[in-house]
C-alpha cells in the first residue's frame, strides 16, 4: 500500500488521466477474429473479449479459430492496451484478458470478480543481444553464456553500470566492435504507454529495492533517479514490443533490448534461426502472465478451455507463449531458449498504480 | 525567428495533393482504396505498391508532404478523418509531440535505413579513406581541411535531413547516451565549423541528387543510405560512430474503424512477406526487417551504433532552431516579382499576402531583396534579418510587400538579369533567385538572350538556381526551361497556392 491516502489519491488521479488520453484516442481495435469460424455454424456461443494486442495473432490464428469451433465457441477479440482496460466499459464483454497480473487485479477489483483468476500462459521478459554485445558482457562479468546464443544477464552489475554511466568503450573487448560504443543500456518501449516498457522498470526497481517490490512513495523516491536514468538514455522509445524487436531483427537499433520470450519464440517457431541473435534471461525478470478476467459463466469457460485444451495449449507454444504447468510442451529446441526457467527469479509486479507512477517519473 | 510549422500547413497539404497522381480530392474516401499519409522519400515504393495490389487488391492512394510536415498536420487534427494510415521515414518526431502520437494505434516497422555520407569515388580515393572505417570526426576534419564539401536536405522539411543532423550533432557533441541541450550548447562551435562544408541544401532527397550532379564542386552528399545507394558513382559510407536509422513504420490511426485498421494490418502484412521484401531491398536499396531476406548485394551488413535520437521535443526543437538561424551558412535571395498590370486586383493581393505570411519564416542572418519588375526592373531593395533585431529587418519587408503595385508590362529576361547582375558570389550564403509571374514574357530581352547571358556568366554564378512559380497565366514551357537552364526547380502554384510554393522554395533557400 501506499504511505498516505492523499499520495493514493495523487496516483489514482494520474492514472485517470493517462487513461482518459489513451481512450480518447479510441484504443480499442475489433481484430477480426472468428470471422471463418461465423460461418459454419457449428459454433454456437459467441465470447466477447478485449485482449492485449500480443494476443491477436493468436486468435486471429485460423487454427485456433478452428479449435475454439470445434468446442462450440466463436471469439469475438479486441484489443486494448492491458493498462487502458481500467477504464474500458466492460458492459457486454465476456472476459478481459491483459497482458499482466497487475492490471488483472484492479479489473476483477472493480468488477467485483471473485475467485482465482486463470491465467492460461504466460511469458518472461527477456534481453535480446547481438552476439558481438553478448560477448562483450560476458567477458566483463555482466552475463555468463550457457552456448552462442543462450545465457544470463545479471541485473544488478547491470544497474550498477548504468549508475556509473558506464560505457561500452569502458568494457574489455569492445573495441574489437565498432558498434558498441556509447552508453550502455537496454532499450525498451515506453513504459506510460507499452506493457513490456513498464515491466522493464518493475523488474529494474524490484533490484534497485534490495530484492523487495516497491510499493510506497520512499519505494518510488529511493529508485526514482535510476529508472529515470535507464529511460532517459534511450531517448525517444517506441510504443509498441513488436518495432523494437522488429529494428532489434533488422539489424538496427541498441545491441540491447528488452522484449517478450514469446516474440523470439515466435520467431523460432517460422523456422528462423537467426545467427547473430542471443537471448540473455536476466537472473531477475518480471513475468508477462496473461491473466483472465472473467466477467460472465462464458467467460470463465473459455477461460478454462484455454487452459486445458490440448491443441489450444500447443497453438499458444506455436505463438510462443509458455503454457501454465508442464514446461516440456515448450521450446524442444534449446539453442535459443531455456525450456525451464529454473534459476530466474521472479519480481512480483507493483501495483499498477505504483507502475504508472513511477513510469511517469522516470519519463517526466 | 522560431516558428512552428503548423500556420503553413494547409498551404504545404495542398500542395503536395497536387503532386501526386490524382487531381481530384485526395482526402476523399473511396472504396477499395487506403489513403495513407506518406513522407515524400516513400515516392520510390509505388512498384511496390503496385505489386502488393496484384498481390492482394489492397491499393493505396499517397499523399506526399515532408514527415515534419505531416507530424504537425496530424498534432493539429486536420489529418482526421481524411487519412487511413501514416506512413513516415520515422516515428521518432512524432513521438516527441504527444498530440500526433495519439493519433497512431499501431506502429509496424517496414523497411529500415541508415543515415550515410556518399562520396565521389575520386574523393575517397584523394583522402585516402577506408570506407569501412571512417567516422565522423574524419569527415569533420576532411571539411576543416577544405578537402570536402556536401550537399543535405533542409531537416526543418526532410526527414533526411533531420536525421542527418542529429547524427552529426550526436558524433560531435560527444554525448554517449540521448543529446541534451548541454550537449548541442557544448557541439555549437564544432558544428557551426562542419556546416560550413555545405554547399547544396534541398527540400527534397530527388532535387538534392539532381543539384548534385550539375555541381562538380560538392564532394559528397548526406542522405539515407537508400537514396545514396541510388546515386552512380558514389561510395556510400556509414560513420563507424554512429547513425541514425529510419524504420519506416506503416502507422494505423486511432480515429479509423475497425474495418480500415484491419485493411492496413494486412497492408503491414503483406509488405512483409519475404517475396515484397527482396523486391523492396533490390528496387529501394533499403534494409529488410525479417531475418528470411538479406539486404541487397552491395548493402553492407556489418554492425554500426545506433545514435539515440532525443527524447524530448525542446532538444530536438531546439537543435532544428540552431541549426536554421545559427549553423548553417545563411541565405541570400532575390526575389524577382511579377507586379505588371494583369496582377492587379486579387492576384497582387495574393501575392502581398503569400509574401507577409512568409516573413515569419526567414531565417536569421537571411538577406532577401525584393525586386517587382513590369517593363523592367521597378526598385531593388534588400533587407537582412539581423539576429540581434530581427523584427526590424521584417517589419522593412513587410513595408515593401505592403507598398507593391500593378502597372507595366512583363520583362521576364530582362529583370531576371538585373537579379543576377545583383548578387555575388559570396562563398558563404546559399543563393538563389525566386522567380514570380503571372504571364508570359511581353518585352525587353528575348529567351535566347538570356540562354546566351546565363552561359556568359562566369562558373560561380551559373551556381546561383532560378525558382519559378507557375502562376495566374504565366508558361510552364518558358519556367521550366530556366529552371532546367539554372539547375532550379519549377513550383506550380495555380494547383496550389502561392504560400504553398513560397513555403515548398524555402528548403532549397
Amino acid at each position: 500500500m501506499l504511505g498516505s491516502a492523499s499520495t493514493l489519491h495523487g496516483v489514482r488521479r494520474i492514472v485517470g488521466i493517462v487513461l482518459a488520453v489513451v481512450l480518447m484516442g479510441g484504443v480499442v481495435a475489433a481484430v477480426l477474429a472468428g470471422r471463418e469460424a461465423d460461418d459454419k455454424g457449428t459454433a454456437t456461443k459467441t465470447v466477447r473479449m478485449v485482449i492485449g494486442s500480443e494476443k491477436a495473432e493468436y486468435f486471429a490464428d485460423p487454427a485456433v479459430v478452428k479449435a475454439l469451433a470445434a468446442k462450440g465457441y466463436t471469439v469475438k477479440a479486441e484489443t486494448s492496451g492491458s493498462w487502458a482496460m481500467e477504464g474500458l466499459d466492460l458492459k457486454g464483454y465476456d472476459l478481459a484478458f491483459p497482458s499482466s497480473q497487475a492490471p488483472a487485479v484492479e479489473l476483477a477489483a472493480r468488477h467485483r470478480v471473485r475467485g482465482t483468476l486463470p491465467r492460461p500462459f504466460y511469458s518472461p521478459l527477456v534481453v535480446v543481444a547481438h552476439r558481438s554485445a553478448a560477448q562483450v558482457l560476458a567477458a566483463n562479468g555482466l552475463a555468463t553464456l550457457d552456448t552462442g546464443h543462450r545465457g544470463t544477464v545479471r541485473m544488478t552489475a547491470l544497474l550498477d553500470a548504468a549508475r556509473h554511466d558506464r560505457t561500452w568503450q569502458q568494457l574489455k573487448g569492445a573495441s574489437k566492435y565498432g558498434e558498441l560504443s556509447g552508453t550502455l543500456f537496454i532499450s525498451s518501449t515506453d513504459p506510460e504507454s507499452s506493457n513490456s516498457g513498464a515491466l522493464y522498470l518493475a523488474a529494474a526497481s524490484y533490484v534497485a529495492n534490495g530484492g523487495r517490490v516497491v510499493a510506497d512513495r520512499s519505494g518510488l523516491d529511493r529508485t526514482g533517479p535510476l529508472l529515470k536514468k535507464l529511460v532517459t538514455v534511450q531517448g525517444a522509445q517506441q510504443t509498441g514490443s513488436d518495432a523494437v524487436f522488429r529494428d532489434f531483427v533488422s539489424g538496427a537499433g541498441n545491441p540491447l533490448v528488452w522484449v517478450y520470450e514469446s516474440q523470439v519464440a515466435s520467431l523460432l517457431a517460422g523456422g528462423q534461426k537467426p545467427d547473430d541473435l542471443v537471448v540473455l534471461y536476466p537472473d531477475t525478470t518480471v513475468d508477462s502472465d496473461h491473466t483472465v478476467v472473467p466477467l460472465t459463466d462464458d467467460g470463465k469457460a473459455l477461460a478454462e478451455l484455454l487452459s486445458t485444451d490440448k491443441e489450444l495449449r500447443r497453438l499458444a507454444v506455436r505463438h510462443g507463449f509458455r503454457p501454465q504447468g508442464d514446461a516440456s510442451e515448450f521450446a524442444t529446441d534449446t539453442t535459443y531458449l531455456r525450456q525451464r526457467l529454473t534459476g530466474v527469479r521472479q519480481a512480483p509486479v507493483p501495483t499498477s498504480a505504483v507502475l504508472h507512477e513511477m513510469a511517469r517519473r522516470a519519463r517526466g | 525567428m522560431r516558428r512552428t510549422l503548423t500556420a503553413v500547413l494547409s498551404a504545404a497539404a495542398l500542395l503536395s495533393a497536387c503532386s501526386t497522381a490524382h487531381k481530384d480530392d485526395p482526402a476523399a474516401p473511396e472504396p477499395g482504396a487506403l489513403r495513407v499519409l506518406a513522407s515524400s522519400e516513400l515516392a520510390d515504393m509505388a512498384p511496390v505498391l503496385e505489386q502488393v495490389r496484384k498481390d492482394t487488391g489492397l491499393r493505396v492512394r499517397p499523399t506526399y508532404m515532408g514527415t515534419l510536415d505531416a507530424v504537425n498536420l496530424l498534432a493539429s487534427g486536420r489529418a482526421d478523418g481524411r487519412y487511413d494510415a501514416v506512413w513516415l521515414s520515422s516515428d521518432d518526431y512524432l513521438r516527441l509531440r504527444p498530440e500526433a502520437a495519439r493519433k497512431v494505434v499501431s506502429e509496424t516497422p517496414v523497411m529500415s535505413s541508415p543515415v550515410a555520407v556518399g562520396v565521389r569515388t575520386a574523393t575517397v580515393r584523394a583522402l585516402g579513406w577506408q570506407p569501412r572505417n571512417v567516422t565522423w570526426s574524419q569527415v569533420e576534419k576532411a571539411v576543416q581541411d577544405g578537402r570536402l564539401t556536401y550537399g543535405m536536405t533542409d531537416p526543418a522539411r526532410s526527414n533526411s535531413g533531420f536525421s542527418t543532423l542529429i547524427s552529426v550533432a550526436s558524433a560531435l557533441s560527444g554525448a554517449q547516451s540521448a543529446l541534451t541541450d548541454a550537449d548541442v550548447a557544448k557541439a555549437t562551435p564544432r558544428l557551426k565549423e562542419f556546416f560550413q562544408g555545405q554547399k547544396l541544401t534541398s527540400g527534397s532527397s530527388g532535387w538534392l541528387a539532381t543539384a548534385y550532379k550539375r555541381r562538380a564542386n560538392v564532394d559528397a552528399l548526406l542522405n539515407y543510405e537508400s537514396v545514396l545507394a541510388g546515386i552512380p558513382g558514389l561510395t556510400v559510407i556509414r560513420p563507424k560512430d554512429g547513425v541514425v536509422t529510419a524504420d519506416y513504420p506503416l502507422s494505423s490511426l486511432a480515429g479509423t474503424g475497425a474495418a480500415t485498421r484491419e485493411e492496413v494490418r494486412r497492408l503491414t502484412e503483406a509488405l512483409r512477406t519475404p517475396a515484397i521484401q527482396r523486391r523492396i531491398t533490390t528496387t529501394t536499396h533499403r534494409r529488410p526487417v525479417i531475418p528470411s531476406v538479406p539486404p541487397a548485394p552491395g548493402l553492407d551488413t556489418a554492425r554500426r551504433r545506433e545514435l539515440p535520437f532525443p527524447g524530448s521535443r525542446s532538444v530536438a526543437d531546439g537543435l532544428l532552431h540552431s541549426y536554421e538561424n545559427e549553423l548553417r551558412r545563411p541565405s541570400r535571395t532575390v526575389y524577382v516579382l511579377d507586379t505588371s498590370g494583369s496582377m492587379d486586383g486579387d492576384r497582387l493581393a495574393r501575392l502581398k499576402r503569400a509574401l507577409t505570411d512568409l516573413t515569419g519564416d526567414f531565417r536569421e542572418r537571411e538577406a532577401v531583396t525584393l525586386m517587382p519588375f513590369g517593363s523592367g526592373v521597378k526598385s531593388v531593395r534588400t533587407h537582412v534579418v539581423d539576429p540581434a533585431d530581427p523584427k526590424a529587418g521584417l517589419d522593412a519587408i513587410r513595408a515593401d510587400t505592403g507598398a507593391l503595385s500593378a502597372d507595366g508590362d512583363t520583362a521576364i529576361y530582362t529583370s531576371l538579369e538585373k537579379a543576377y547582375g545583383h548578387l555575388g558570389t559570396d562563398r558563404d550564403t546559399f543563393t538563389s533567385i525566386v522567380l514570380m509571374t503571372d504571364g508570359e514574357n511581353t518585352t525587353g530581352a528575348k529567351a535566347a538572350e538570356f540562354d546566351a547571358f546565363y552561359r556568359s556568366l562566369p562558373a560561380g554564378r551559373r551556381e546561383i538556381p532560378v525558382f519559378p512559380i507557375l502562376f495566374g497565366d504565366s508558361d510552364r514551357k518558358e519556367l521550366s526551361h530556366i529552371a532546367d537552364l539554372t539547375g532550379g526547380r519549377l513550383f506550380d502554384a495555380r494547383q496550389g497556392s502561392l504560400d504553398g510554393a513560397f513555403e515548398e522554395i524555402r528548403g532549397y533557400q
